[in-house]
């Protein structure tokens, strides 16, 4: 029982302390299909771990003025291959094999190479987000100026209306001049009409200011929800970034208005007199930094207070759909006594802010109305100095009518939509942590772009013929345990090297030390009951993830690496159609667009001619809420076909197509040129078609051909028998089990020992009509619906 | 495998229950009667609000009256202690003292506002979600029924905290109409002039504000398609996401989904714009308002008709009286509070599910009766009639169309939904007379796709009215297969529901577990096992046979395999029992073929028939199994049938009466 080495503790991820803040939890859930339980481990920010590991190249911050780094698309660089590297397939005559291997384990790989360089993450150092304000603004000095020269329109208004006041009582109506007063007056009314068109224009500004923001939040969350397939994504491109748009905008006018008001109010009061400045400013810093200083412990209470909020929101969404399933279980009591506490902890959380919010009355009053009571208080005293009763008016006009306003919108603006914005920012537009969640970068063997770039070389003989007759009998898979060393033929098309992956550091591992080798050409098949880990192993080989122990090559280059992407193509089970154009659906792999010719060509050979020619040729735009979940893999198949990569693995990328057309499409990636393919198997057809199967039932996994695991694996026995649809398999429940040399059994135990009360039957059945040699139950992704069965009118009665 | 019942525990507080005819007579009738469906009117609900603040709506109206009254006396003080200041008269010290008293007074009235209001805001909402929650956990799944989760989830957060405010702003009603009220009093008191010229310039004032209104809304959609234009590409995008991150095309694919973005940014600027100009004639009114006053009183200044502290006043008054606004402020919150409410009181309309106070009867093992079942969905029967006996310990498979009605048919068999007409029992005793904890523990269901409610993974198994031993929860995982993936996820059990990444099958394995944690008399499987593949699938459904071996199940399903392990089969058809029988005897009918997508040919699901669980634990091949178990028929589907758990089958032999 070699293979486990539970002692091996790698640094693998760290794992998820903080509570996932994602919101629509019951609905992602239901939203992830069948059979594919791998990427969306969380790391330690409860954030689904991102998926590329292949040293993709994170475009920089990219902003509406056109700065920043990476152009849109860069990483396409990484995904043209120009070559299949090398030789022609089926290099060690069909042999796929597997071995126990015998040698010491390859010293552990550590599971994440210090990230690299490459995967600069999005803003390069993270000063926190004032920091990353400033830099916001200081990138759009421009704007900032035109915003300044706009908000003096309004400083001038702040300025003439106490001065006019001051000169028209002190010039026109304490001296009797009517005229002269009303003058005054209409010299600041004009001021109010311009100041009010600089307001106007300051929008305008602002709108320079918010706008990029939100481009720039909207790409954030797009290029988040694209390479994290973070549902969450939707709420955040809808709501929180309208949030931070509104907020943001706000803040700018709240805190704009406060200077240019503050410095319009306090230059009239110097030219009215100096003296009042000594009266007026005192109290207004002191209120000022009052409030400054109540600005942390408030953005405190107001975000405790946003987190309680979400918190009970994000309970009460995953409450209601389940309404069914409580009622059902009779848990209405413990229910509502979790929601009951969080409704009591957002009202902690408000009563708590509420209570502080008399900081800000204080700062209001401090800052804003002692000064007027200071200036009645010091009147004498300016009036000695010879301030004039208009001078003292203009004063109090000043600090009630403009300093005061102005203060009020700050306190209240800053205070709450303040933290507002921080809150969303921050989760909008994270600053990545790399001491958390280390980007995993390249492979230690990076390669950069120095991979073959020759015409793709065709092989000598068709493939086909190349390795069509891998032989069906235990004889005569060759013995393998002792590679013959063939220095001069290509490396096989997959190696896998005591490779062992889990899901956590305390997960049991879904793989455990596989080996596996695969030859150029060879048509492999991946079986085994929905969860066992099948598309993670597709996964680990196409290096979307890292295994915990062990090495992938692909074509003899280390996966992942900067080159293997070149090397293979993964077709899961739900196709991704985009809205766009035919043609640019099925030349999405390819550098170049993709003539005409090759498409229909590609097209005939996986069976999309029918629907390529009903939806109007390449040209036509598609809408793939329109295509059937079949017609949809008929595209992704087609690109597949399409693109240059000599691996193409099929993670039940056929499971929505009838036999037939699955069948087709197989043989139409056996024929093509130069390919190997690993086919995650969804019907008993694939196998049986396949050169070589893998049974993996847990960490057990039985590796030949059909014939052989007919014979010696009761599990595949099994899945066949539910499967087939072909006449009884010979039931011979005693075969050996052991005794192939092609056995990849890791850990020496049968696959299945027989009359293990949890094994499966080892008796044929006939097929039950109807299953449909359907292995997995497949709920289509896009029929899956939220979890909330129970809605609606038809509630229970539409469906079922 | 575990073993997944003690026999015989019905749970803790199984009493006896004598299920006589009048017991469930009266039962019935107090089950009815504990159904109160008077539906509050909206006002009903914000009054009731308003009471349950009564002590703190008192002070807050006190406290906003006085801080209108202090504001409405300040600027009298305020011009009175100018005029003695100007004329050096030593009283102008007492009003100093009296303008510094007063705002302390107002800073002091604010600060109480402030918290108390707040505090008032909160309590109220808090009262509300609370209320309303525990409301709709009575209803049940009906509470999602007319708008659907999420618009439940928006009433209960967004609707409730609207009309929490309603106490605040009730009491703050007053105040505010009595500043701006108050102002133009004491304006026309000081002069009736700068009165006049207030009352004449308000209505430029308020036709100008509604420009703002009518202007801001017009791009707007514009903007909103755009962005769903976005959202729909980021939508299929992340449905894609295993493709792109495969194909490495996640820059190509973030620049197509990116592509509205510019014009949505013209758009944005476009909404700035026109709120611009709508910020912009809002900013001027007021200040011209201002002058106005100013003017007239400054023009009657130079005629020594009022005083320098007079103009002041009057400045401040027509300051105060512009804040009309924050008058029409409080009344459009007062508006949207109850617009707030409407949307709750209907939530409360809807009547709980009651619940009588009757137990089970000690002896009885789960004998299920539907009699007449009638459920409409507006006028259209979707069950139909349905007449139903599942003797004790039997296996009833549920099969037909979608839009049978076979989910409803599970739902009303446990108690989710009452029938309309009809009568549903369990060991006798009407489910509606049944108390809460009694029906719960005796009904388990698993559902197609569960709720992962809870937690943690062990959480959401351990699900129920009482919660179970750990030991338990972790036999119920066993059996229901879903240990293996459990072990794998990154905290095993511990694991939140909200990281771990399940499949649909791995929920619904999950989902299984949780009915597996119970004893109960029934257990209602809706399709709980078709994302299962097969072999799990039998594993199962032999945990489910035969390691409960005293318990009734109803199996919902669409699989031949699982409809040929049942004892007996229903055939349901629009919303009726359309045929009754084993598998194999329906089998023969074409229509019941094709059910299961077979074809013409019924000798392969004849052979089918023979298939399934019943193998599995025995030790040597046993050829095509339950033939034995077939042989011991009991009779009508209506009489129990005895069964032996080492047979595994026991079927009413109950012909198939074929299309009816």
């Amino acid at each position: 029982m070699r293979g486990r080495r539970p002692d091996r503790q790698p640094n693998s991820p760290t794992p998820a302390t903080e509570p996932d803040s994602g919101e629509q939890r019951v609905e992602s859930r239901a939203a992830s299909s069948e059979e594919h339980p791998e990427p969306r481990t969380a790391n330690s920010e409860g954030r689904p771990e991102p998926r590329t590991a292949d040293g993709e190249k994170r475009p920089g911050p990219r902003t509406a003025d056109g700065e920043g780094t990476g152009p849109v698309g860069s990483d396409r660089a990484d995904a043209t291959p120009g070559d299949t590297v090398g030789a022609p397939p089926g290099g060690t005559a069909g042999s796929a094999t597997a071995r126990v291997v015998a040698e010491p384990p390859a010293p552990p790989r550590t599971p994440h190479p210090t990230p690299a360089k490459p995967t600069a993450p999005p803003h390069t150092p993270h000063p926190g987000l004032p920091g990353r304000g400033v830099r916001f603004l200081w990138r759009r000095a421009s704007v900032v100026v035109r915003l300044v020269a706009w908000s003096v329109l309004e400083t001038a208004q702040t300025f003439l209306m106490g001065y006019a006041l001051a000169q028209a009582l002190d010039e026109g109506f304490l001296a009797g001049r009517a005229g002269v007063g009303l003058a005054w007056l209409g010299v600041g009314a004009a001021a109010v009409v311009v100041g009010a068109f600089g307001t106007g224009r300051v929008y305008g500004c602002v709108a320079a200011l918010v706008e990029p923001l939100r481009d720039r939040l909207v790409r954030g969350v797009v290029e988040r929800g694209v390479r994290e397939a973070d549902d969450g994504a939707l709420s955040g491109l809808t709501q929180q970034v309208e949030i931070a748009r509104d907020t943001f905008a706000g803040l700018v006018m709240v805190s704009r208005s406060f200077v240019f008001t503050a410095a319009g109010a306090l230059v009239g009061l110097f030219s009215l007199a100096p003296p009042l400045l000594l009266v007026v400013v005192p109290p207004l810093v002191v209120g000022v930094a009052l409030f400054l200083a109540s600005l942390r412990p408030l953005a405190r209470r107001q975000e405790a207070f946003l987190v309680a909020d979400e918190a009970l929101a994000t309970g009460l969404g995953a409450v209601c759909p389940g309404l069914r399933d409580i009622t059902a279980a009779g848990a209405e009591e413990s229910v509502a006594d979790d929601t009951g506490r969080g409704v009591d902890a957002e009202y902690r959380a408000a009563r708590s802010l509420a209570r502080w919010g008399v900081l800000r009355v204080a700062s209001l009053a401090v800052g804003g109305q002692l000064p007027v009571v200071l200036l009645l208080a010091a009147a004498p005293w300016l009036l000695a100095r010879g301030v004039t009763a208009g001078a003292l008016i203009g004063a109090l006009a000043y600090v009630t009518q403009s300093l005061l306003p102005a203060l009020q919108n700050l306190v209240h603006g800053l205070g709450t939509s303040g933290s507002r914005l921080a809150v969303v920012l921050r989760r909008l537009a994270p600053a990545d942590e790399p001491s958390h969640a280390p980007r995993r970068g390249p492979g230690p063997a990076p390669a950069p772009m120095t991979r073959p770039t020759g015409p793709r070389q065709e092989p000598a003989s068709p493939p086909a013929a190349a390795h069509p007759t891998a032989p069906r009998t235990p004889a005569a898979a060759p013995p393998t345990p002792t590679d013959p060393p063939l220095p001069p033929t290509p490396p096989d098309a997959l190696t896998l090297s005591s490779v062992t992956f889990a899901y956590g550091p305390a997960a049991a591992p879904v793989i455990e030390d596989l080996d596996l080798r695969v030859p150029r050409g060879t048509h492999l098949a991946v079986v085994g009951p929905s969860g066992i880990g099948k598309s993670t192993l597709a996964g680990i080989v196409a290096g979307l993830l890292l295994p915990r122990h062990g090495s992938v090559h692909l074509c003899g280059h280390r996966v992942p690496g900067a080159t293997s992407r070149a090397h293979r193509v993964l077709i899961p089970q739900e196709a991704y159609v985009f809205r766009g154009s035919l043609a640019e659906n099925l030349g999405e792999l390819r550098p170049k667009p993709v003539p005409q010719e090759e498409l229909w060509a590609a097209a005939e050979a996986v069976g999309l001619t029918e629907l390529m020619e009903r939806l109007g040729g390449p040209g036509a735009e598609i809408d793939p809420g329109a295509l059937s979940a079949g017609e949809r893999q008929l595209i992704a198949l087609a690109r597949a076909h399409l693109s240059d990569a000599p691996v193409v693995i099929l993670d039940e990328a056929t499971c929505h197509l009838d036999p037939e057309a699955e069948e087709r499409a197989e043989r139409a990636f056996v024929r093509r040129p130069g390919t190997t393919l690993v086919v995650v198997a969804h019907r008993a057809g694939s196998a049986h078609r396949a050169d070589r199967v893998l049974v993996m039932d847990g960490r057990r996994v039985a590796f030949g051909t059909h014939d052989d695991l007919m014979t010696r694996s009761p599990l595949y026995r099994d899945l066949m028998g539910t499967w087939s649809p072909t006449a009884p398999v010979p039931s011979s429940p005693t075969a050996p089990v052991l005794s192939s040399p092609t056995d990849l059994v890791p850990s020496s135990e049968p696959a299945l020992a027989l009359g293990d009360p949890d094994g499966v039957d080892p008796v044929a059945r006939a097929r039950l009509a109807g299953d449909g040699g359907h292995v997995v139950a497949h709920g289509p992704v896009g029929q899956m619906k939220a979890a909330g069965d129970l809605r609606d009118g038809g509630t229970l009665g539409s469906q079922g | 495998m575990t073993t997944l019942t003690d026999p015989g525990g019905h749970g803790p507080a199984a009493t006896s229950t004598d299920p006589t005819d009048p017991a469930t007579a009266r039962a019935r009738a107090s089950g009815t009667s504990t159904a109160p469906i008077a539906p509050p009117a909206s006002d009903a609900l914000l009054s009731a609000t308003v009471r349950y603040s009564a002590r703190r709506c008192t002070a807050l109206v006190l406290v906003a009256l006085a801080g209108a009254g202090a504001n409405l006396v300040l600027p009298v003080a305020l011009g009175r202690a100018l005029d003695l200041l100007l004329t050096a008269d030593p009283a102008a010290t007492r009003w100093v003292l009296w303008c510094a008293t007063l705002m302390l007074l107002l800073a002091v009235l604010d600060a109480v506002e402030t918290v108390v209001g707040g505090t008032t805001n909160a309590r109220a909402t808090a009262w509300l979600r609370r209320r309303l929650t525990g409301h709709v956990l009575a209803v049940g799944p009906r509470a999602v029924a007319r708008s659907g989760p999420g618009d439940l989830v928006a009433r209960l957060v967004g609707n409730a905290a609207q009309a929490g405010t309603a106490p605040a702003t009730v009491a703050a009603l007053l105040a505010a109409l009595a500043g701006p009220v108050g102002a133009v009093v004491a304006l026309a008191l000081i002069d009736p002039w700068p009165a006049g010229v207030f009352l004449v310039g308000a209505p430029v004032l308020a036709l100008l504000l509604r420009g703002l209104a009518r202007d801001s809304s017009a791009c707007v959609t514009r903007y909103q398609e755009l962005q769903g234009r976005i959202a729909g590409g980021l939508a299929e995008a992340v449905a894609g996401a295993r493709t792109i991150a495969a194909a490495g095309t996640a820059g190509r694919t973030v620049a197509r989904v990116l592509r509205p973005l510019p014009e949505l940014s013209r758009e944005g600027h476009r909404m700035w714009r026109v709120q611009g100009r709508a910020a912009a004639q809002a900013a001027a009114v007021a200040p011209l308002l201002q002058i106005g006053v100013l003017a007239t009183a400054g023009a009657l200044l130079a005629r020594r008709q009022v005083s320098v502290g007079e103009l002041l006043a009057a400045s401040r008054y027509a300051v105060l009286a512009a804040g009309v606004g924050v008058l029409v402020g409080q009344l459009s919150g007062l508006v949207r509070a109850r617009a707030a409410a409407r949307r709750l009181s209907e939530v409360l309309a809807e009547p709980p599910l009651a619940y009588g106070e009757h137990r089970l009867p000690p002896s009885g093992r789960g004998r299920l009766e539907l009699r007449g079942v009638t459920v409409r969905r507006g006028a259209r029967p979707v069950l139909d009639g349905v007449d139903l006996v599942v003797p004790a310990g039997t296996t009833l498979a549920v099969v037909g169309r979608s839009g049978a009605g076979k989910s409803l048919l599970a739902a009303v068999a446990g108690r989710l939904v009452d029938p309309d007409e009809g009568e549903v029992r369990l060991d006798g005793v009407p489910l509606r007379a049944l108390d809460r904890r009694e029906l719960r523990e005796a009904i388990t269901h698993a559902f197609e796709r569960p709720a992962l409610l809870g937690d943690s993974i062990e959480d959401t198994i351990a699900l129920g009215v009482s919660r179970p031993a750990p030991g338990r929860v972790r036999r119920a995982a066993e059996a229901a297969r879903a240990d293996v993936f459990i072990d794998r996820l990154p905290h095993g059990y511990a694991t939140r529901c909200a990281e771990a990444p399940l499949s649909g099958g791995e929920a619904q394995r999950l989902g299984l577990a949780r009915a597996f944690t119970r004893a109960p008399r029934l257990l209602v499987l809706d399709d709980a096992l078709s994302s299962l593949d097969t072999v799990t699938e039998r594993h199962i459904t032999a945990a489910l046979l035969h390691g409960t071996p005293a318990r009734t199940r109803l199996l919902i399903t669409h699989r031949p395999t699982t409809a040929a392990s049942a004892d007996t089969v229903v055939w349901l058809d629009g919303g009726r029992v359309r045929a009754t029988g084993t598998h194999r005897e329906l089998w023969r009918l074409p229509g019941y073929r094709e059910l299961f997508g077979a074809g013409g040919d019924g000798s392969v699901g004849a052979g089918g028939a023979s298939g399934g669980v019943r193998n599995v634990g025995r030790s040597g091949p046993a050829g095509p199994a339950g033939r034995a178990g077939r042989a011991g028929r009991a009779g009508r589907v209506g009489r129990a049938g005895k069964r032996s758990a080492s047979d595994g089958v026991c079927g009413p032999p109950f012909p198939a009466r074929g299309e009816t």
